[in-house]
């Protein structure tokens, strides 16, 4: 109060009455007023104050302003700096100032502050701060920015403005440059007044604009909002980045305006991805065509010494040698296994490994590895099959992989198991609309898993070494192989001991495709279904017996086969097939004999090769001089592959394999006798 | 004659017959009998027995090349008859005739390979024996009909 009278005493002095007046006046204003000397204490407080801030005088008369103000906030040191800084502009200039959003009242609402110093000549003599209520706008951003002083749009602009490491930039709507800020000068070379007004295709690498990347990525914004991109970007001076882009539409007002784009530079990190991915590749192949070629290169001087030791071991030998051969060939069997194994890895690896779809009947496939591996069972082992009965005839997958997988945990189990038994378990474990999991399990009650070896199990290339028993034998990859299988087709691989007593809990699950229209229900539908196929088949083989039965009778043909019981056998086939004339020679020399003798005389050559005289191809060659063309088809034993190729290269025109099948042989002659018509609609043309 | 079913021709022959094969013979007969097929087969007995004949006398003459026709051509009517097992052997010597290994690698040495067609050839005859035994008695039970 001792300042109060000061300022009483001070007025009265001068002017008594128009002092108490004016003095009134400030105290009965409705406009929140301060009056402030000049070393910041408050003098004088209006009415307007009071009612406004709903404080009383006594909070601010006598008081130092930034006290009265913004004592017990936290951030006080922080609140007073814009109202300090606005009075010191104010009082250099001598003149008015405003200071945006002074003072939050306890109601929450914030009040503007404009400042008024009052001098006389050098002298200030006091301030007055009027006191304004700020209308919220956006109440969001009130808090963030209006305190500053700043309009939104201007704090923006110039963030934008500011940011060096990213180019932000807005295109129109038809993809011309609309601004520029100092990261896009930056990344892209461009001064602002290079580029504004130039399409942003600008950047693109000729590739991409021949592609019509551009306007692809325009168009993809407006349809879905914005559109994300990596790729290379050329600068003004024609040096390339790679830049990720994203590109966002803007509207106003539910207008498109433009199109906001940023853009960085990752060159260096997609540089360093480039090189670990080149690295990284470039090992992987390394290994796994080293791997490869190490197998392919020892499997071949491998099978050598296997087919030596067959041999020695057919010799005469003495007990001793015979022992020591033994050894050298189970040794060089195991040895093969594991090359194979190693081929089976490195394109497991690779991702070489190729997954067929084909039929697979779950139940046939675990019956017969069962059966061929109770020939492997030690004495007092026996193995159990256990069939759950829903599990389906058949169903689509891979049945070779399926049977891999299961053979591979079979013959563990059984190697490890030296008594009691091997059980297999087999059963539906889930099923949906379109699909079965099978699972299977194989328990023994061999030597089981000890507990710390169980996450090495499936490595590869692990074998679990058991130091006190025997060693056994194997490539240390057969479940890694196995459980890879399994992730192929679908499915997953797993270990759990064996709960009661010693032994192991091997199981795996794949997944296989129902056969479409095949559920429980319809499976009369596809035994049906089969059974039209069949009959398709069966429809077919007739169409085209009554079709060669037609031709037969005009045709002459001229068979070359050694072997009495071949040719009795040949020559009925013939009749039945409906030729009346054919003739049965019994070497290539009567072969080419007939042939030339009468050229005319006969519409095709079924030629064997090997023959005593002259064999098929030496014949072929010989007829071939001959002036008329005659298709001649090679009658190639059972064989090797190869075989059929060197016919066609001898100037054969076909093949067909001994001993010969009745269909295909009927298949290639109607080809080869009947007209083009024929063979162009036949369904088993030649391949 | 109806066309036996393939449990019964398996319990006669076992695994010595490709039964697709030898059934299409079969189904060459006309109806009503075996006429053709037994002479198939009867002539084939005849062959096999001269054959073996013949390897008997070139192996005593250790006439290699000899040998690996006459497994050719045996080789041939075996496999048209389904007779596997004989067809299988036959192969063998002719590979070893051949001075072959079954693989197909070259074998040098003649003596080993007299020795292999000599093994290959009890054991062919054996199979042989078996399966004519089968098969007469298939043709000697039908005549019974």
């Amino acid at each position: 109060m001792t300042s109060t009278s000061t300022t009483t005493d001070t007025s009265t002095s001068n002017d008594t009455d128009s002092s108490d007046l004016t003095s009134a006046i400030c105290d009965l204003s409705p406009v929140p007023t301060l009056i402030v000397a000049p070393n910041y204490r408050i003098q004088r407080v209006s009415k307007g104050v009071v009612d406004a801030w709903h404080r009383g005088r006594d909070d601010f008369l006598g008081k130092d302003l930034f006290g009265a103000l913004y004592g017990g906030s936290p951030l006080e040191r922080f609140d007073r700096i814009p109202l300090a800084r606005a009075i010191d502009v104010a009082v250099t200039a001598r003149n008015f100032r405003l200071c945006h959003a002074a003072y939050t009242s306890p109601q929450g609402v914030s009040y503007s502050a404009r400042i008024i110093p009052i001098f006389r000549r050098d002298e200030m003599l006091s301030l007055v701060l009027e006191w304004d209520e700020i209308e919220p706008k956006t109440p969001d951003i009130r808090g963030e920015v209006i305190q500053h002083a700043l309009s939104v749009d201007e704090v923006f602009r110039l963030l934008i403005q500011a940011v060096k490491d990213y180019a932000i930039f807005l295109l129109d709507t038809r993809g011309y440059v609309a601004t520029w800020n100092t990261g896009a000068e930056l990344l892209k070379g461009y001064k602002k007044e290079d580029i504004v007004g130039r399409h942003f295709s600008t950047f693109y690498g000729q590739e991409d604009l021949a592609d019509g990347k551009p306007e692809a990525e325009l168009i993809t914004c407006l349809r879905e909002g914005r559109v994300q991109d990596e790729g290379w970007r050329y600068r003004q001076d024609g040096s390339r980045f790679w830049a990720n882009v994203t590109i966002t539409a803007i509207y106003r007002n539910g207008v498109h305006v433009g199109f906001g784009k940023v853009t960085r530079d990752l060159t260096e990190r997609r540089e360093a991805e480039l090189r670990l991915i080149a690295a990284y590749e470039e090992s992987a192949k390394l290994k796994n065509d080293f791997l490869a070629n190490m197998s392919h290169e020892i499997r071949t001087p491998m099978h050598g010494m296997l087919s030596a030791c067959t041999l020695l071991l057919d010799t005469n030998l003495t007990e001793d040698q015979r022992d020591t051969a033994n050894i050298i060939s189970e040794s060089g069997q195991v040895l093969l296994q594991v090359i194979n194994g190693i081929l089976d890895y490195s394109k497991l690896a690779s991702g070489n490994f190729s997954v067929n779809t084909d039929l697979v009947g779950v139940v046939s496939i675990l019956t017969s590895v069962v059966r061929n591996v109770q020939m492997t069972l030690l004495p007092g082992v026996y193995i159990k099959l256990v069939l759950s009965p829903e599990l389906p005839r058949s169903a689509q997958g891979d049945p070779l992989r399926f049977r891999q997988i299961f053979q591979n945990i079979i013959d563990n189990a059984v190697k490890f198991t030296e008594k009691g038994s091997v059980q297999v378990a087999a059963s539906v474990s889930a099923e949906d609309a379109t699909s079965y999991t099978i699972l299977t399990e194989v328990t023994d009650s061999g030597i089981g898993v000890a507990e710390a070896d169980v996450q090495n199990l499936f490595k590869p290339f692990t074998q679990l070494e058991k130091p006190t028993k025997k060693r056994y034998q194997g490539t240390g990859l057969g479940l890694s192989i196995a459980k890879s299988l399994a992730e192929l087709l679908g499915g997953q691989m797993g270990y759990r001991p064996k709960p009661e007593r010693n032994g192991s809990i091997f199981w795996f699950t794949v997944k296989l495709k129902k056969i479409a229209n095949l559920d429980p229900t319809e499976a009369l539908g596809f035994q049906q279904k089969q059974q039209t196929e069949k009959n398709q088949q069966e429809a077919e083989k007739e169409r085209m017996l009554k079709r060669l039965k037609e031709v037969a009778p005009q045709k002459r043909i001229l068979a070359a086969e050694d072997n009495a019981v071949n040719q009795k056998v040949l020559s009925r086939v013939l009749n039945s097939l409906g030729f009346r004339n054919t003739t049965i020679v019994s070497n290539g020399a009567e072969a080419v004999e007939t042939l030339g003798a009468s050229p005319n005389a006969y519409d095709l050559v079924l030629m064997d090769i090997s023959m005593p005289v002259m064999d098929g191809f030496e014949a072929t060659h010989k007829i071939r001089t001959l002036k008329r063309y005659i298709p001649i088809i090679a009658m190639t034993a059972y064989a090797l592959r190869g075989d059929s190729e060197t016919c066609l290269e001898k100037g054969m025109d076909d093949y067909i394999s001994k001993p010969v099948n009745m269909n295909k042989l009927l298949q290639k002659l109607l080809i080869w006798l009947d007209s083009p018509e024929w063979s162009n609609s036949s369904t088993n043309g030649p391949p | 004659m109806a066309l036996p079913d393939d449990k019964e021709l398996e319990s006669i022959f076992g695994d010595a017959i490709d039964l697709t094969t030898f059934k299409q013979i079969l189904e060459m007969d006309e109806p009503g009998d075996n006429e053709f097929s037994s002479s198939i087969v009867f002539g084939f007995f005849e062959q096999a027995e001269e054959t073996f004949e013949s390897m008997d006398t070139a192996l005593s003459d250790k006439d290699l090349e000899k040998l690996s026709e006459l497994g050719h051509f045996l080789k041939g009517s075996s496999a048209t008859l389904g007779l596997i097992k004989v067809r299988d052997g036959c192969e063998k010597i002719q590979r070893y005739g051949k001075q072959e290994n079954l693989d197909g690698s070259p074998e040098p040495d003649a003596a080993v390979c007299l020795e292999r067609v000599k093994e290959a050839l009890t054991a062919v005859k054996s199979d042989y024996e078996e399966v004519e035994t089968g098969l007469r008695k298939f043709y000697k039970e039908d005549e019974d009909e």
